[in-house]
C-alpha cells in the first residue's frame, strides 16, 4: 500500500502505466481524423493512387486532453486508489474471515460480501493465507482451512445467507488443521448465537479478532400463539430508527399476489434488552386474513422478516352438533340451517355427532338443542383444553331432566323456561338490550325488530351478573358464558331456529356468531406435539435467507422432533404439511443482541470511523467512462463541422 | 442546375428532360445577350476559297468558251473588247459547323459558387462561337440536327445546346467536311473520346476541342484527409488520408490526360486547347474562332 497524503494505493505499481501516456500521447495524434467528404469530378483520375504517407492532421489538444484524462484515470483506477486508508498495518500471518450467514446478515448481505472482499483483497496484497468461514451450520465443510485469496473469494461471491440463523461451529474440530496463530476478522451479524463465546474464545486464542457489526438494525418477524394470533415485531440495534410497518400479502380475488393489508406499528414500542419490540394485533377482516399467504416487514429482506401464514392464521373450524335424532322435516325448521347459513364463508364448517367432529380438532362447537349424553366426558375435556363450546336452548333442552347436573352449561338453569308473548302468556316478546361495552359483543348495532319469545331462565346466582354477554331488555340474560378450564362455553338462552325467536333471522345473529368463532383460540397444530400418524413434515414451499420463495423440490421430510426445534439445515423456514395439516416454520423470532464492546471480549469492535477507506476505483472508472462518452461526442461534432464545412465550400 | 446537397442531378426521363430544357430555356435570352456580347468580340471578314463559284464577290473575268450560256456572258465587258467575257464569282460555299457542350454531372460544377459551372461556361462559348459563326454565313447547329444558318438560327441553337446530354455527340451525327466543335472537361474515360476522334479524321472533319476545367481541378488545392466523390454515380470514390500528397500525382495524370488529349486531336486534324472558367471567356473564344478558320 502506497500513500500519497489521504490517498493509498493498493496495487501502485500500476501507476507506472502513467508514464506511457507521452507514448499514447503521440499514439492517439496519429490516430487517423475522419476524413470529409469533398464532391471532385476530377476523382476520375484519381484511381489507383496510394497515400505516399498516411499522416494524419492534427487532433484538437483538448480531444487529446480527455482522451488522456480517461486512460489516466482508468490507470489510477486500476491501481485501486483507497481515500483515508486504513492506518494500521495490514498485519501478518494467516487471516480467518467468519461471516455470518444466518438469515439476519440477508438485509446487509452485500454490504457483508463487500467487507469481506476488501479484506480478503487486502490480505492478498500483503501475500497472507486467507480462510473463509461461514457460519451457517452447514456441516461437511470439515475445519478451517487456509488457501489462495482467490479460493476464499470464490466461494465469498457464491455465500448466500441461509433461512436459518447463524449457527457456530464446535472450536475445537474447526480449529483442528488451522495454524497456531492467525487473525480474525468476524463479519457479525449482531445477534448472539449458541456456541458463539467458545467460538470467540477459541479465536481469541489463536490471535487478534476484529469484530464488525452490522451497518442496520436487525429486525424479525414472530406469530404469538395466543387466542387471538398477532405478530411481534422486534428490532436490535439502529438506534434512533422507528419500526417499519408489516405488509400482509396473499393473492387478490383475482389469484394476484399483492398487498392486501399494511399493518403499522405501534408509536409505544418497549425496549427490553436492547430490543426494540411491538406487538401488532392481526385485526383484519375474516375475508383478507384467510387470504393471507405471508406477512412480512416491509422492505427488509430476510428471512426472518416473514412470517408464513399456517392454520393458525387461518380461519377457524366449527363443528356443528344437532340432535342425532332430528327428524326428517323441513330445512327452515332445522336449527343447523341458521347457524349454517351464518357461518358458511367464514369458517371451515364440520357437522356430524360429537364422536364424529371430536377428532377433527375444530376450534368451536356448537350444539343446537342437543345435549352431550354419552360424549359429554369426551366434550368437557375438549373444553377444558381450550375449547370453545356454544350452545343453543330448545324444547329437548328445556324438558330434560338432567338440566339441573349438566356440567357443560355456564349457568345453573330453572327447567322449563319462560314463554313471553306467546298466545297464553301476559307478556310481550322481548328485544335485545344494548350491548355492553366491553363483552366481546360490543359495538354491534342492535335491530329494534328482533324479540325474543320464550328462553331458558338461570337460577338466582352470585355469579350470574358476571357471565351475563346479552340481554334483554327485562335484564334476564339471552347470552351467557362461563369458564371450564382454559376453555368456556356459550349458551344462547334462545333456540338457533325461529321457534323461540327472529333473532336468527337478523344480521345480528351472524356478527354474534363471527365474534364468538373469532373470539375462540385456533387450535395450534402445535409443531411440538408429535403426532403419532404423521410424523414427517413435508415442505411444500420454502424461503431463502432473503425471504424470497424458493425451490422445496430437493428437500427430504423433515422429522417432528427436528421440525419442533425451528429452522435449521435441511429444514429451512417454509410451509410444511403433514396429512391435512399445514405448519409454517418461521425463522424470526426472540432476538439476542450481540451488538456491543461488552458482548465481545478480547475482540477489537470496529467502527464506522475506523472502517476501511474509501475506494476510489468505481468513482475513477465511472469518471474514464464519462471522458470517453465526451470524446465521442467531441469527434463527432468536429466530423459534423467539417461536413458542413465541404458543404459549404463544394455547393452552389 | 444543383440540389442544394451538392449531388448533380440525376440524368433525366425525357420528360424531365423536356422540363429541364425549359427551365433551361427560360435562361436562354440571357445566355444569347451573353453570347452575342462575347461574340461582338470577334469580327469576321470575308473567307474567300480564292477560286471561281459561286458568291457574292468578284472574282475575275474569263474569256467566254463554247457551252457558256449566253445569259452568263457579261456584255457591259465584252462591249470594250472583242471577246465575250464571262463575270465569275470568287467560291464561297458556307461551312458547317457541329457544336457539342457535354452534360456529365462532372461539367456542371464548380469548385466556387462565384464561378460558373463548367457546363455554363461550355455552353456560353458554344453559343457565342455559333453567333460569330452565323454572322460569317456559316451554318450551325447542335451535332445530330441539320445545320442553317441564319440569325434564327442562334436562338435554336442555344436551346438545344442547354438541353443536350450526353457527354460526346453520337458517331452518326459527323458528317464528311463538317467542322467539329467539342467543349467539356474530357475526365472521363477517353476511349469514346478515341473513337469518335478516329471517326472525325475518316470524314475529313476538322475543328476544335476544348477542355473547360474549374481551377480547383487544375490546381488541387485539398490536404488532409478527404473522401472524394465522383459527382456521377459511375464514378467510384477516392479515399485519401493525405491529400496535399497526392497533388503532385494528380497533376501528373492531369497533365498525362491533355498530353492524350492532344495526340488524339493531333492524329484527327482537331485542335486541342484549354480554358479554365477563372479565364475571361473572350480568349477562349478567340482561340476557338482562329481554330476554326484555318
Amino acid at each position: 500500500m502506497l500513500t500519497i497524503g489521504p490517498l493509498g494505493f493498493a496495487a501502485p505499481w500500476l501507476l507506472a502505466a502513467l508514464g506511457a501516456l507521452p507514448l499514447l500521447w503521440w499514439l492517439l495524434r496519429a490516430l487517423p481524423p475522419a476524413p470529409r467528404d469533398v464532391v471532385f469530378p476530377g476523382t476520375a483520375l484519381m484511381a489507383g493512387l496510394a497515400d505516399p504517407s498516411a499522416l494524419a492532421r492534427r487532433t484538437p489538444w483538448w480531444l487529446l486532453a480527455l482522451r488522456m484524462l480517461a486512460l489516466a484515470a482508468v490507470i489510477a483506477a486500476m491501481a485501486g486508489p483507497v481515500w483515508r486508508p486504513d492506518p494500521r498495518p495490514a498485519g501478518v500471518g494467516p487471516l480467518l474471515v467468519v461471516v455470518d450467514a444466518g438469515w439476519a446478515a440477508a438485509p446487509d448481505w452485500a454490504g457483508v460480501q463487500a467487507r469481506a472482499r476488501a479484506a480478503i483483497d487486502r490480505a492478498e496484497g500483503a501475500g497472507r493465507p486467507v480462510a473463509l468461514w461461514l457460519a451457517d451450520g452447514q456441516d461437511g465443510r470439515g475445519a478451517v482451512r487456509f488457501g489462495t485469496a482467490a479460493e476464499a473469494e470464490a466461494r465469498l461471491r457464491a455465500a448466500l445467507p441461509q433461512p436459518w440463523a447463524t449457527r457456530h461451529p464446535d472450536p475445537v474440530a474447526a480449529l483442528a488443521d488451522a495454524p497456531a496463530a492467525f487473525d480474525t476478522l468476524w463479519l457479525s451479524d449482531g445477534l448472539d448465537h449458541p456456541r458463539r463465546a467458545d467460538w470467540l474464545a477459541a479465536l481469541s486464542a489463536r490471535g487478534a479478532v476484529t469484530v464488525v457489526p452490522p451497518a442496520r438494525a436487525v429486525r424479525s418477524l414472530a406469530l404469538t400463539g395466543d387466542d387471538q394470533p398477532a405478530l411481534v415485531l422486534r428490532q436490535a440495534g439502529g438506534a434512533g430508527t422507528g419500526l417499519p410497518a408489516v405488509l400482509a400479502i396473499g393473492p387478490d380475488p383475482q389469484g394476484v399476489q399483492r398487498q392486501l393489508a399494511r399493518l403499522a406499528p405501534p408509536p409505544a414500542a418497549t425496549a427490553t434488552d436492547g430490543v426494540l419490540s411491538a406487538t401488532l394485533p392481526l385485526d383484519l377482516p375474516p375475508e383478507l386474513r384467510n387470504r393471507i399467504t405471508r406477512l412480512a416487514i416491509e422492505g427488509e429482506a430476510s428471512a426472518g422478516a416473514v412470517v408464513l401464514a399456517d392454520d393458525r392464521v387461518r380461519r377457524h373450524k366449527v363443528a356443528l352438533v344437532g340432535d342425532a335424532r332430528a327428524t326428517e322435516g323441513q330445512a327452515l325448521l332445522s336449527p343447523l340451517h341458521y347457524l349454517r347459513q351464518a357461518l358458511t364463508g367464514r369458517a371451515d364448517v364440520v357437522e356430524g355427532g360429537l364422536a364424529d367432529v371430536l377428532p377433527a380438532a375444530p376450534d368451536v362447537v356448537i350444539l343446537a338443542d342437543a345435549l352431550p349424553d354419552a360424549e359429554g366426558a369426551a366434550l368437557a375435556r375438549w373444553v377444558a383444553d381450550g375449547g370453545l363450546l356454544v350452545r343453543f336452548a330448545g324444547p329437548r333442552m328445556a324438558a330434560s331432566d338432567e338440566l339441573e347436573g349438566d356440567p357443560l352449561l355456564p349457568v345453573r338453569l330453572r327447567p322449563g323456561g319462560r314463554d313471553a308473548g306467546g298466545a297464553l302468556a301476559w307478556g310481550t316478546p322481548r328485544a335485545l338490550a344494548p350491548f355492553d361495552a366491553q363483552g366481546p359483543f360490543a359495538g354491534l348495532a342492535v335491530p329494534t325488530d328482533v324479540t325474543v319469545r320464550a328462553q331458558l331462565l338461570p337460577e338466582p346466582d352470585p355469579d350470574l351478573a358476571g357471565r351475563i354477554l346479552s340481554a334483554l331488555t327485562d335484564g334476564t340474560p339471552l347470552v351467557t358464558r362461563g369458564p371450564l378450564g382454559q376453555g368456556s362455553i356459550v349458551l344462547f338462552h334462545t333456540t338457533a331456529n325461529t321457534d323461540w325467536s327472529n333473532l336468527p333471522l337478523s344480521g345480528l345473529f351472524v356478527q354474534m356468531l363471527d365474534r364468538l368463532v373469532q373470539s375462540a383460540r385456533v387450535t395450534a397444530v402445535t409443531p411440538a406435539t408429535p403426532s403419532t400418524d404423521a410424523p414427517h413434515w413435508t415442505p411444500q414451499a420454502v424461503l431463502d435467507g432473503f425471504g424470497r420463495p424458493a425451490d422445496a423440490g430437493g428437500l427430504a421430510p423433515v422429522a417432528a422432533a427436528a421440525f419442533a426445534a425451528g429452522p435449521a439445515p435441511g429444514a429451512p423456514a417454509g410451509i410444511y404439511a403433514a396429512g391435512e395439516r399445514r405448519a409454517a416454520l418461521n425463522a424470526g423470532g426472540a432476538l439476542v443482541p450481540a451488538l456491543g464492546a461488552a458482548d465481545w471480549p478480547g475482540a477489537a469492535l470496529e467502527s464506522a470511523a475506523r472502517a476501511p477507506g474509501l475506494a476510489l476505483g468505481g468513482w475513477l472508472l465511472a469518471l474514464a467512462a464519462l471522458a470517453l462518452a465526451l470524446d465521442t461526442l467531441g469527434s463527432a461534432w468536429l466530423a459534423g463541422g467539417r461536413r458542413t464545412g465541404a458543404r459549404a465550400g463544394a455547393g452552389a | 442546375m444543383r440540389t442544394p446537397g451538392g449531388a448533380p442531378l440525376a440524368r433525366p426521363g425525357p420528360a424531365a428532360l423536356r422540363a429541364g430544357a425549359e427551365a433551361a430555356a427560360a435562361g436562354l435570352p440571357g445566355l444569347l445577350l451573353a453570347a452575342e456580347r462575347l461574340a461582338s468580340v470577334v469580327d469576321t471578314g470575308a473567307h474567300g476559297l480564292r477560286l471561281a463559284g459561286t458568291g457574292d464577290e468578284f472574282w475575275q473575268y474569263r474569256a467566254a468558251q463554247p457551252g457558256d450560256p449566253a445569259a452568263s456572258i457579261d456584255w457591259r465587258r465584252s462591249a470594250r473588247s472583242d471577246a465575250a467575257f464571262v463575270r465569275e464569282r470568287e467560291m464561297q460555299s458556307p461551312q458547317a459547323a457541329a457544336f457539342w457542350v457535354a452534360a456529365t454531372p462532372g461539367m456542371d460544377w464548380t469548385g466556387d459558387p462565384a464561378r460558373p459551372t463548367k457546363q455554363a461556361r461550355g455552353a456560353l462559348l458554344g453559343l457565342a462561337l455559333g453567333l460569330v459563326l452565323l454572322r460569317g454565313g456559316e451554318r450551325v447547329a447542335v451535332a445530330g440536327r441539320a445545320p442553317r444558318g441564319g440569325r434564327t438560327q442562334a436562338e435554336a441553337l442555344g436551346r438545344d445546346l442547354i438541353a443536350a446530354t450526353g457527354a460526346l455527340p453520337d458517331a452518326g451525327a459527323l458528317r464528311p467536311g463538317q467542322r467539329l466543335v467539342l467543349i467539356g472537361d474530357f475526365l472521363d474515360d477517353p476511349a469514346p473520346l478515341a473513337a469518335l476522334t478516329r471517326q472525325a479524321a475518316a470524314q475529313g472533319v476538322r475543328g476544335a476541342m476544348l477542355q473547360v476545367l474549374d481551377p480547383v481541378e487544375e490546381t488541387f488545392p485539398f490536404q488532409g484527409a478527404i473522401r472524394f466523390r465522383g459527382p456521377g454515380v459511375a464514378v467510384a470514390d477516392h479515399l485519401t488520408r493525405d491529400a496535399a500528397a497526392l497533388r503532385g500525382a494528380y497533376l501528373a495524370r492531369l497533365a498525362d490526360r491533355r498530353a492524350l488529349l492532344g495526340q488524339m486531336a493531333d492524329a484527327s486534324g482537331l485542335h486541342f486547347g484549354t480554358h479554365d472558367t477563372a479565364q475571361p471567356p473572350a480568349q477562349a473564344l478567340m482561340w476557338l474562332y482562329q481554330a476554326l478558320a484555318e
